[in-house]
């Protein structure tokens, strides 16, 4: 039956409509800025009509609530393509300190090397020239300073970077705290019926957090937000987070261990801790293996080539440098064995006029080695260092770009145009203003209706 | 279809991408090199590393041809003197040769001779930045030492030792030759053919005398074959040094071409540069200027 009263129930239900369209309007633009804010809209619904004999008429407007507009599947590639993004940014930076061991212009190990072996040679016009000998043994001492000081160049990130670990690992493990907590915040407002688009803008910041550390994968249940990173090892159950650890593995590492305590180190692939973890467990030990080679090789061979001549004092030639007995540890531990300049063998016969082995200790540069020559492998080991950061540099530039468009797509979803709102701000304002004519119109026919019966 | 309404983070991303080919841009044109770290172009510093190991080595190497030359050199000039002073001794055991002679000419002749002797012996203690030339590899100052008991009066003090240097990848030269070799060949002995003449021409006949200047041109030719060797050491240290230049400026150009970048591709990259960055600064300052808001009054 349709009544004033029924009409005037219609009008104000448009009025708080409205009212709250201009509310949510107004909330958007005050977050038009906000980091990880989510537009959100008003979802309004017909209400159901009611019967009047014959004729259905409706009954107004229903607030069925405020509603962000986000796409679940466009942030979790968002979050993956943020964890790559972290992990080859990382190894960027890693390997830019790492690269600058290896300059291409001025002093290297190989400018080094040549300049060593340039000085055996020079022997061979004079074997006896102290002034050479003096020089010859200076730039070995200069090979030995090269070898040793890119190796602890190289250790020196490896250690700084277990730092990082360390640190990384605290903040996964406050940001999965985090989660928890905002996954009882929104359970607790899902059960009560309130709108959790806060809670999930909040939700999702601290996801993107986190995918910046670690690889994480995100389901969305019942009881909140479930992230586990790894292969599987939980961070976030429901209103329950799992603490990870650290701890100084064998090889004298930060290992990243889970919560009860596997070592789970091997599977964190992404992210700043992956990157980080990446250059410090496999890119570092690979030029480092490299150069423990070299350092190895190198020595034996021209210890070998010193023991074939007489040094100047014509005794028998023994080794000019010293090394470990393993490869491993050869660039960090090579010495010499003696900075006496007589002890160059550059003599075949034992005379000190001779310079009959100066071609023996010569052809060790160019001569095939294990892993190829002293020249190839400095070469190489260029090579390796300047491939593993142009390809770092390469992914983090190609995943920018992606993430570039990823987060354009995601902003023509969820995020605020100031435009939209004014346009919005008007139509909620006119059709305010129209429910509250309805209302004055209606008290107008009350006052008519009211005025009949008094005057009668 | 809505689009992204903050477009400042895509802009941003856009202007340090542009900033950043402007350093690259700049580096290279400064430093005038494409290559500037190794992640730069991995291959092209890798082989970089390995011409400059290999121009260093030819650098060496012409080094070494330098100082074998200048010591070749003079070693050649030594054996001229010899050659000459062996002449004379010749030319004076040919006048003691003849009969009309009488022993105070030829006691004259045979103090010419002595002299020549010890001049010889002089040129053969020949030093090279301090230690004998015609030493062998012994490192002494002197060759020869005087020596009573010798017959010649003189005793080799050197080796046998041979030197060979390389001036290249597969060329070595011998720097010198022993005065074992040289003077007191058994075959061909200067110094025991010189001493021979001298106590011919001091004690012996005409026909004495005729078979010790005979000795003594032996001797000769001898010097001369060897004064070739030296001669031949010369020309090909000398052919070398061109081609060992020449293959320095090919390692040069073959470096520039890898990890060089020509001055004028360097600027217009930079220009290049330049121009798409202040596009894009322009840009971005238009960019959302105006809104809705500005219209609606």
């Amino acid at each position: 039956m349709s009544s004033l009263t029924s009409s005037l129930s219609i009008a104000s239900q448009a009025l708080q409509a409205q009212e709250l369209e201009i509310q949510v309007t107004n909330n958007n633009i005050a977050n038009v800025n906000t980091a990880g804010y989510t537009r959100e809209t008003v979802n309004l619904s017909e209400a159901d009509p009611s019967q009047d004999g014959s004729v259905s008429v409706g009954n107004g407007v229903d607030i069925q609530g405020v509603q962000s507009v986000r796409d679940d599947l466009l942030t979790l590639r968002i979050q993956q393509q943020t964890s790559a993004q972290s992990s080859a940014t990382a190894q960027v930076n890693a390997l830019t300190q790492i690269e600058s061991l290896f300059p291409t212009t001025g002093t290297s190990l190989s400018s080094t090397l040549s300049s060593f072996f340039s000085s055996v040679s020079a022997l061979s016009a004079d074997p006896s020239n102290t002034a050479d000998r003096d020089t010859a043994i200076q730039n070995a001492q200069a090979v030995v300073g090269q070898f040793n000081s890119i190796s602890s160049g190289l250790t020196g990130p490896s250690s700084a970077l277990d730092t990082t670990v360390t640190t990384d690992v605290a903040q996964v493990n406050q940001l999965s705290s985090q989660a928890a907590g905002l996954n009882l915040e929104l359970v607790q407002q899902q059960a009560a019926g309130q709108n959790t688009g806060t809670i999930g803008d909040q939700l999702s910041e601290v996801e993107t957090q986190l995918a910046n550390l670690t690889n994480i994968a995100v389901t969305h249940t019942s009881q909140g937000d479930s992230i586990v990173t790894g292969s599987g090892t939980p961070l976030v159950l429901g209103t329950q987070s799992y603490s990870l650890q650290t701890a100084t593995g064998t090889d004298g590492h930060q290992h990243v261990l889970d919560s009860s305590g596997n070592d789970i180190t091997s599977s964190i692939t992404s992210g700043d801790l992956g990157g980080t973890l990446q250059v410090r467990d496999t890119q570092i030990p690979a030029i480092l293996d490299s150069l423990d080679t070299l350092a190895n090789q190198f020595a034996t061979a021209f210890n070998a080539a010193q023991t074939q001549g007489y040094d100047q004092n014509g005794n028998a030639g023994t080794a000019l440098f010293t090394i470990p007995s393993t490869v491993s540890g050869s660039a960090a531990g090579i010495a010499l064995a003696t900075t006496d300049p007589t002890a160059i063998a550059a003599s075949s016969d034992g005379s000190s006029g001779s310079n009959g082995n100066v071609a023996n200790l010569t052809a060790v540069q160019n001569a095939t080695l294990a892993s190829g020559s002293v020249t190839t492998q400095s070469a190489n080991l260029v090579y390796q260092v300047g491939d593993l950061t142009s390809n770092a540099t390469a992914q983090a530039t190609a995943i920018g770009q992606s993430l570039t468009t990823l987060n354009n797509q995601q902003g023509s979803i969820s995020g605020v145009s100031i435009d939209q709102e004014s346009a919005n701000l008007i139509q909620y304002q006119q059709a305010y203003e129209a429910a509250a004519k309805v209302v004055s119109t209606i008290q107008s026919l009350y006052e008519t209706t009211i005025n009949m019966i008094v005057t009668s | 279809m809505r689009f992204n309404p903050n477009i400042n983070a895509a802009v941003i991303n856009d202007i340090q991408q542009s900033e950043q080919n402007v350093q690259t841009a700049f580096q290279q044109v400064s430093s005038g090199q494409r290559v500037n770290s190794a992640s730069d172009d991995p291959a092209a510093a890798a082989a970089d590393t390995q011409l400059q190991a290999e121009a260093a080595t030819v650098d060496q190497y012409s080094t070494n041809a330098e100082s074998v030359l200048s010591q070749a050199q003079t070693a050649d000039g030594t054996l001229t003197s010899v050659v000459s002073l062996l002449n004379q001794a010749i030319t004076q055991g040919t006048e003691g040769a003849n009969g009309t002679n009488s022993a105070t000419d030829r006691d004259s002749l045979a103090e010419d001779v002595q002299g020549i002797l010890s001049s010889v012996v002089g040129l053969a203690n020949t030093t090279y930045q301090g230690v004998s030339l015609f030493g062998g590899t012994s490192n002494g100052t002197a060759a020869f030492v005087a020596d009573p008991t010798s017959s010649t009066g003189y005793t080799y003090t050197g080796n046998s030792g041979i030197n060979n240097i390389s001036v290249g990848e597969s060329l070595t030269v011998q720097a010198n030759i022993p005065g074992s070799t040289l003077f007191t060949n058994p075959s061909a002995n200067v110094l025991g053919a010189l001493s021979g003449l001298v106590t011919a021409l001091k004690t012996g006949t005409s026909a004495d005398i005729g078979t010790a200047t005979a000795a003594v041109t032996t001797a000769l030719n001898y010097v001369s074959q060897q004064h070739t060797v030296y001669g031949n050491t010369i020309n090909q240290l000398n052919s070398q040094e061109t081609y060992l230049s020449q293959e320095t400026v090919t390692l040069t150009s073959r470096e520039s071409s890898l990890v060089g970048i020509d001055p004028a591709t360097a600027a217009e990259n930079l220009s290049q540069a330049e121009t798409a960055n202040s596009s894009v600064l322009a840009a971005a300052a238009k960019v959302i200027q105006t809104s809705l808001l500005n219209y609606l009054q």
